[in-house]
């Protein structure tokens, strides 16, 4: 149990319940849908062409962004189309994608891994092959795992992430118990990779098998497990660092630098899978859970599948639904289920449809304050953001904001204060966007007034010159001139 | 061919840039006033102020021969801000220089251009490259959308596209969010 605590938080109770923790495997789907833009930044490339045939396994797209990793195709078939495909994202955007359909083989490219005696491999093969296998965090974040790992060389301790703090999310309490050898495997992988001398594997009290098997898994005395209490917010990285080392990252700084390196559970069986056996990353577990399900529960399937095929398997009932992606409290709300999993899908929570209710007036109540894990004053910041101020949001560091949501769930007036944080942040983002800009087009216009003025010198410069050489060659021709005719002078002179 | 005159174009510009800052950074600045109000503009450098750039018009409102209103790439917003800066009452945008425009960036048809390099010359931030008689290409980065190239162009195949939404810059609707 550990010592340590960070002040704010909630407790939620899950509202859904699994009763059943066993993962349930789906078989690849007849179609695949890859989104090629995950999250903020650079979207990799297709390398494949529409009829082109692909194995599972086979890199269908890429970057040469470090922050982008390579896709592969999680299905055996053949490409059906590029186009722009919806994202289960609160825009509601669409962004580029690569539709495979199957051709029913399930036919694998031939892997190649360091296999089980890691150390023949040295830590940068291993990171490169963690970046080929086209892992990111799979709690939801998405970041590349292999610039977390990079960037954290050297960092003493890793902590393993599994607390899974959203309520209605199961899908690492599952992974744990399936997949206990392989993660405590991709610990030291990662540890090797790192050069760290100690794992702390932090799991939420109440997962006692889980907890239970990775302890009989463990054989390596610098890996443990530590049971941390239910509360939601547990699972951000800054808390749990606090948490269990009473360590404090300060603002806009990374844990790495405090030589920590924090992963989640997920991502670390995905790095197994990649190093010692040489699979890239093309399935995950995802929860399916929720008040308009039959049959909530964890499904194992292929990266690229429909949200509806799946969903289908937990029996929803014919009613209108609403759906959330990404856990109860950190996810998004998405109008419909036709999306395809990501990486970063962990769960997809199918609800009857409940009654909004109101957002009416603040009444400062200061609930807010008291709950927010990060000592913001989300009363305050969701003044300055309702009103567009967003120079007093940020004094108010609105960017500090985990947007955990602990705020708006304890808020008596129902005010979405994460939405509000969240449009703050954009507002934020989008000023400083026309700032560069308008930096950018002065200094190219102000060059190009330079330029101009340069061309307008040189021209200048160029006739002045012209013009003095041609003065010079005419005064010698002149004084030629004067030369000959006084020859000719000389000459008729002496004939008279 | 058309490859190798774009890499020595940008080779050229990049060139012509390390030129262009070593020259700015020895120069002596200008009137802190005036780079305070330019500071505020958008820097679109489309001229719809009556002036031939952003920093012109700076230098004339700097010396009180210019009205705040005349930018509409700066939209109301932008009024406001330089009537704060000032210290005046502030004005409504004055519709006769224009609307405000959504952003966007042109984009010029490479079938139809003849290389006439009108446009290069009309772009005030050099944000085409091309050369006498070969394709001319926008830099959509660099693109403020002036529209100034859109108008000299004699066949007409410079056509402006808006800027389709990505999720880097995507601002959510508040309205959405608490109406339901
Ligand atoms: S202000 Fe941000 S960090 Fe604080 S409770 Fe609200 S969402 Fe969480
Ligand atoms: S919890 Fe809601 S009502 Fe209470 S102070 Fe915060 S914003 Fe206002
Ligand atoms: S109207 Fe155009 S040139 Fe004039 S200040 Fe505004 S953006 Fe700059």
């Amino acid at each position: 149990m550990s010592k340590h605590d960070f002040r704010g938080g909630v407790l939620i109770e899950n509202p859904y319940p699994l009763n059943q923790l066993s993962v349930v495997e789906v078989p690849p789907p007849k179609k695949a849908i890859y989104l090629l833009k995950q999250r903020e930044g650079a979207s990799a490339k297709p390398k494949v062409k529409v009829g082109q045939k692909v194995k599972v396994g086979q890199v269908i797209a890429v970057s040469n962004n470090d922050y982008c990793v390579p896709m592969h195709s999680s299905i055996s078939g053949v490409v059906s189309a590029i186009d722009d495909q919806p994202i289960a994202h609160s825009s509601g955007l669409k962004v580029p994608s690569i539709s495979i359909e199957s051709d029913g083989k399930d036919d694998w490219i031939s892997l190649k891994g360091c296999g089980e005696e890691v150390d023949k491999c040295t830590p940068d093969e291993i990171i490169e092959k963690i970046r080929n296998a086209g892992i990111v965090g799979m709690g939801g974040a998405g970041f590349p795992a292999h610039v977390k790992i990079k960037g954290a060389q050297g960092a003493k301790t890793i902590i393993i992430n599994a607390t899974e703090c959203d309520p209605a999310t199961l899908c690492d309490d599952a992974l744990m118990r399936k997949y206990p050898e392989e993660i405590i495997k991709g610990i030291e992988v990662l540890m090797y990779a790192c050069q760290s001398q100690k794992a702390i594997i932090a799991v939420e009290e109440d997962k006692v098998d889980a907890i239970i098997k990775l302890n009989q898994t463990i054989k390596n005395k610098n890996i443990c497990v530590e049971a941390v209490p239910i509360k939601y917010s547990t699972g951000a990285e800054k808390l749990l660092i606090k948490l269990l080392l009473d360590k404090v990252i300060p603002t806009g700084s990374f844990a790495s630098s405090s030589g920590v390196l924090c992963q989640n559970i997920a991502t670390v069986k995905a790095i197994y899978d990649a190093v010692v056996i040489g699979k890239p990353l093309v399935s995950r577990i995802v929860t399916v859970n929720g008040s308009a399900l039959k049959n909530p529960s964890n499904y194992e399937v292929r990266i690229g599948s429909s949200f509806s095929d799946i969903v289908k398997k937990s029996k929803p009932s014919a009613n209108p639904h609403e759906i959330r992606v990404g856990g109860m409290m950190m996810g998004v709300d998405v109008p419909d289920k036709n999306y395809s999993i990501c990486k970063i899908t962990s769960s997809i929570i199918v609800d009857e449809i409940k009654i909004k209710q109101k957002e009416s007036a603040c009444i400062r109540c200061s609930k807010c304050n008291e709950v927010c894990p990060i000592n913001l004053l989300p009363q305050q910041l969701f003044w300055f953001c309702k009103s567009d101020n967003t120079k007093k949001a940020s004094s108010y560091d609105l960017q500090d904001c985990i947007e955990c949501g602990c705020c708006s769930y304890v808020c008596p007036s129902h005010i979405p204060l994460v939405e509000y944080f969240q449009y703050g942040k954009a507002l934020v983002k989008k000023e400083l966007r026309e700032q560069e800009l308008a930096a950018k087009s002065r200094e190219r216009y102000e060059f190009k007034e330079f330029r101009l003025d340069r061309i307008k010198q040189e021209r200048d410069k160029m006739m002045a010159e012209k013009k003095a050489a041609l003065k010079a060659k005419m005064a010698k021709e002149k004084d030629n001139k004067a030369k000959i005719a006084e020859a000719l002078k000389r000459v008729n002179d002496k004939k008279k | 061919m058309i490859e190798a005159i774009i890499v020595f174009s940008i080779f050229a510009l990049l060139l012509g840039l390390v030129l262009g800052f070593s020259a700015k950074k020895f120069k002596v600045k200008g009137n802190p006033l005036v780079e305070q109000i330019n500071s505020i503009l958008p820097q679109t450098q489309c001229g719809q102020c009556t002036y031939a750039g952003c920093k012109p018009y700076a230098e004339a409102i700097a010396k009180g021969e210019a009205k705040i209103n005349q930018c509409p790439p700066g939209g109301q917003e932008g009024v406001d801000a330089l009537a704060e800066l000032l210290n005046v009452d502030t004005l409504p945008l004055n519709e006769e220089h224009g609307e405000t425009k959504p952003k966007h960036v042109v984009e010029i048809d490479e079938e139809l251009c003849i290389g006439c390099t009108l446009c290069i010359q009309a772009c005030p931030v050099d944000a085409i490259l091309g050369a006498s008689k070969v394709m001319t290409t926008v830099i959509a980065s660099e693109c403020t959308g002036c529209d100034l190239c859109i108008p000299v162009c004699p066949v007409d195949c410079i056509y402006l596209i808006d800027l389709k939404p990505s999720m880097d810059e995507y601002v959510p609707n508040m309205e959405k969010v608490t109406n339901v």
